[in-house]
């Protein structure tokens, strides 16, 4: 597929999350963390897919990233033996919370695949990546967004300026 | 060396999984319950242990009678007890069966390293319920006072016997006396049922730390054991050997291959290499934790630190307490309001117990409030890599 591996377009932007105990690293990422396979992938090592906050996702996709998953080992035999389920769970919720604020659901994912099935790993994120190609463009839900308060930009200055207000701010899992 | 063999073992583990997987979803994959299924047999081996006991005798002269009793055989009437012949066979193949998947399960969370960290202690607690069991399944079979019994009682005499020293009063403590006296089988009956209740005590430490454990396998593989063992217990009964004579123990040995396997290694080691043997295996066993000492770095991954509360955005709403796979976060009554709005009216503060964390980060994850953090990766680093990710 020449229109994901040519390194100019980068499209569709995609944002992984990849637990250390899962599929290994080893050969499947350059150094400034984008795939080998697929330059438009970038990968953000975490110790547990349970980690990730759901809210992650939804920032990457803020941020401009076409689409983003979090890769665990696979369902039931998590190393922390519980943050694989966890986090499908947590994505699961978040999809119906995405739906309600226009992101299309189908741009984050959760993939799961154990230490040595690399290939399989990285045809489950082509598979993600071309089904995210093929999702009409995003919505102009980050245009958006600066009218309900938060301020403009999609860069370093937005992940700082969110610190702050941390808590109550709208868009957070329900309690 | 030990690194690069656990590597390959840890390979052919994973492997075996994804294969397993094909054939199951992964939410029935047997090996993801060897934990579960231990338990559930141990349940068939108590529920029918209880059965057997009501009709036991611990005397050598009605022992193996108040056995074949139960069972119906030849000078007894068949089903005098209602089906004591498919219960005996029921106790007797479970057993088995418990011992299949606690070997299982040792070698699986041997293979894929989960005693990392600070995960050591269901790794000894569970070294200490692998030893009783092994020790159960013996006194068991000394219970039955047969040909074998009698053989059993001899070898285990004969090999505490090796032991320098202090091996005369292990064998009068096991025994009650040299050699088989009255006090042996009542002593045996105790050393099959207290280590047996004692097991529920190392389970207790076995899951202390752990939350949500899965103390039972799929319904499927219930039934499929449950089916399993009934089969056998019906196709193949459990019977006795000859009654124990007084004369000299036999030379022939009918092996359990899941319990008697030392016993059958006396045919080639001397009893002093069997004790030495054994005792370097269990020295080894409780020491696997601890001999990788491998801090996060060392493993090429980032040291991710404890996690920590953010005190003024806790709302003690108890999501990381329920979520930590670990038992690694407790709930205290709040010293003070914190200071976000929704933290104000606070009645609970969750503390993280520094001793149980495994860094994994699973109560970052479960705090919808920025509670939380791991200091080796901040909410900030995070996304700012994002950030960055999105840019390019």
């Amino acid at each position: 597929m020449p229109d994901l591996t040519a390194s100019a377009p980068r499209r569709p932007r995609v944002v992984g999350f990849l637990c250390d105990w899962a599929v290994s690293s080893e050969g499947l990422v350059r150094e400034d963390g984008t795939m080998r396979d697929l330059p438009n992938v970038t990968l953000i090592k975490i110790p547990c897919s349970g980690f990730v906050r759901p809210s992650w996702l939804e920032f990457a996709l803020r941020s401009g990233a076409d689409g983003a998953f979090v890769c665990g080992c696979p369902l039931g035999d998590c190393f922390n033996r519980l943050g694989n389920n966890l986090i499908a769970d947590r994505v699961v919720q978040m999809r119906r919370r995405l739906e309600r604020q226009k992101f299309q659901p189908d741009r984050v994912a959760t993939i799961f695949y154990g230490l040595h099935d690399g290939p399989e790993f990285v045809a489950a994120v082509r598979a993600f990546c071309e089904r995210i190609a093929q999702l009409p463009a995003p919505p102009p839900a980050p245009a958006r967004r600066p009218a309900a308060g938060a301020p403009a930009g999609a860069g370093g200055a937005e992940g700082a300026s969110r610190e702050p207000q941390a808590g109550p701010a709208p868009g957070r899992e329900e309690p | 060396m030990y690194k690069r063999l656990l590597d390959r073992l840890l390979r052919w583990t994973l492997g075996l999984d994804v294969w397993i997987n094909r054939i199951y979803p992964p939410d029935f994959n047997p090996l993801y319950y060897t934990g579960g299924l231990s338990n559930l047999f141990l349940t068939i081996l108590v529920l029918s242990g209880i059965f057997l006991f009501l009709y036991y005798v611990p005397s050598f002269n009605e022992a193996y009678t108040s056995i074949q009793y139960i069972t119906g055989a030849p000078p007894f009437v068949a089903n005098a007890v209602p089906y004591g012949q498919i219960i005996r066979g029921i106790h007797r193949y479970a057993s088995d069966g418990f011992i299949i998947v606690i070997l299982l399960h040792f070698f699986r969370n041997w293979f894929t390293e989960r005693f990392r960290f600070s995960r050591d202690e269901p790794w000894i607690s569970g070294m200490m319920l692998l030893l009783f069991s092994g020790f159960i399944g013996v006194t068991g079979y000394v219970l039955v006072w047969d040909q074998r019994s009698q053989l059993l009682v001899a070898m285990t005499g004969h090999t505490l016997a090796a032991i320098p020293v202090v091996g005369g009063a292990f064998q009068f403590l096991l025994f009650g006396g040299a050699g088989t006296t009255g006090l042996l089988l009542p002593r045996m009956l105790f050393l099959h049922v207290g280590p047996a209740t004692a097991l529920y005590v190392f389970l207790w430490w076995h899951y202390v730390r752990i939350r949500h454990p899965k103390v039972w396998p799929p319904a499927v593989w219930t039934l499929f054991s449950l089916g399993a063992v009934f089969l056998a217990a019906a196709l193949i009964p459990a019977v006795s050997q000859a009654l124990a004579s007084t004369g000299a123990p036999p030379r022939f040995l009918a092996v359990d291959w899941f319990f008697l396997i030392p016993y059958v290694s006396l045919n080639y080691l001397t009893p002093a290499v069997l004790v030495l043997l054994a005792v370097v295996i269990v020295v080894y066993g409780l020491y696997i934790p601890y001999q990788l000492p491998e801090t996060p770095a060392e493993m090429g991954i980032r040291d991710p630190g404890v996690a920590q509360v953010i005190d003024a955005n806790c709302t003690g709403c108890e999501l990381c307490y329920f979520d930590c796979p670990y038992n690694a976060i407790v709930m205290v009554p709040t010293p003070h309001p914190g200071v976000t709005k929704a933290a104000q009216a606070r009645k609970l503060l969750a503390i993280v117990l520094e001793s149980r964390c495994v860094e994994c980060g699973i109560c970052i994850g479960a705090c919808p409030f920025e509670a939380l953090e791991l200091p080796g990766y901040l909410e900030q680093d995070i996304q700012e890599k994002v950030v960055a990710a999105c840019r390019t």
